[in-house]
């Protein structure tokens, strides 16, 4: 079955020197975020941009591929935590990205997360439709 | 330009589909969210998803880029809106991918008509650096109108 979610944007003036919103979400979650070009190409002051939001994407579509991965070998995890950085080259596009996982998974070995944790960056949707980017790192680590 | 650096962090606990999530973006900008599998292909309920992520992202590099193209032609936009709506699908192989990301926008533009909205919503998926991402998993449709013309 397919799923649908949906954002709203409104933007005001030009590219450089206008300003925009997050609306809504499908969810209802959060709305009303501001989004600009100097918080997008310099310093976020507070404002959110589609490189964060995509981090934002890419992080969550991970953890739940992991914790699939992991559950169905037996290992439910107790606990995964996952950054995603987005690296944004204005003019080019998302050059990288950068995947950090920690994860308390009891009976579970160094190879064995190692091992979940490449499948997960490989086959989630998300992994999938930023297949473009040039380099989509991971690192893995279990902690006590 | 320098690059720019945009980080989130995710927590998970628990199975896939009786586990639950929170995310949160390192601006501050928004609070942790809750997420879960069943709201991720159920009804939302209050949480947010993948998908509903890159629907915002998309909504919003969509929305610059369109800005920006319209600026370029000298006819600036007094507003864009945007929607993105993103599609999970279930494809061969029992596997789930995002088919499609579905981009609509209004524009208030003085001195256009809907032919040069058009190439400029063109340009604007092909300058929005995530309209060709998307595109290597899935399809990118565009339709814009001028805010006032027949079909608003």
């Amino acid at each position: 079955m397919a799923t649908d979610r949906r954002a709203e944007v409104t933007w005001r003036g030009d590219l450089m020197s206008g300003n925009g919103t997050i609306d809504r979400v499908s969810s209802g979650v959060f709305g009303g975020l501001t989004v600009s070009w100097p918080a997008r190409a310099e310093e976020p002051d507070g404002s959110t941009s589609p490189e964060e939001l995509i981090a934002a994407a890419h992080a969550t579509c991970f953890s739940m591929a992991l914790s699939h991965g992991l559950a169905q070998d037996g290992h439910v995890p107790e606990q995964l935590r996952t950054s995603a950085t987005v690296t944004f080259q204005p003019g080019e596009g998302i050059t990288r990205i950068a995947l950090a996982v920690e994860g308390k998974v009891p009976g579970l070995d160094d190879d064995g997360f190692a091992h979940a944790a490449d499948q997960a960056k490989a086959n989630c949707p998300v992994s999938k439709a930023l297949a473009g980017v040039p380099e989509i790192s991971l690192d893995a680590r279990l902690v006590g | 330009m320098p690059r720019v650096q945009r980080q989130a962090t995710a927590s998970w606990t628990g199975n896939v589909a009786r586990g639950e999530g929170s995310i949160a973006p390192a601006s501050g900008t928004f609070e942790p969210v809750p997420y879960t599998l069943a709201s991720r292909i159920g009804k939302p309920d209050g949480k947010t998803s993948p998908e509903e992520l890159l629907a915002s992202a998309h909504a919003g590099c969509y929305a610059m880029s369109l800005a920006g193209e319209l600026a370029g032609a000298g006819t600036p936009a007094e507003l864009v809106a945007v929607t993105a709506t993103v599609t999970l699908d279930e494809v061969e192989g029992g596997s789930h991918r995002i088919v499609s990301s579905d981009l609509r926008a209004r524009a208030r533009v003085q001195g256009i008509d809907e032919e040069a909205l058009a190439r400029a919503a063109d340009a604007a998926d092909e300058g929005c650096p995530f309209s060709a991402l998307i595109k290597a998993s899935g399809t990118v449709t565009v339709n814009a109108e001028l805010e006032g013309s027949d079909g608003d």
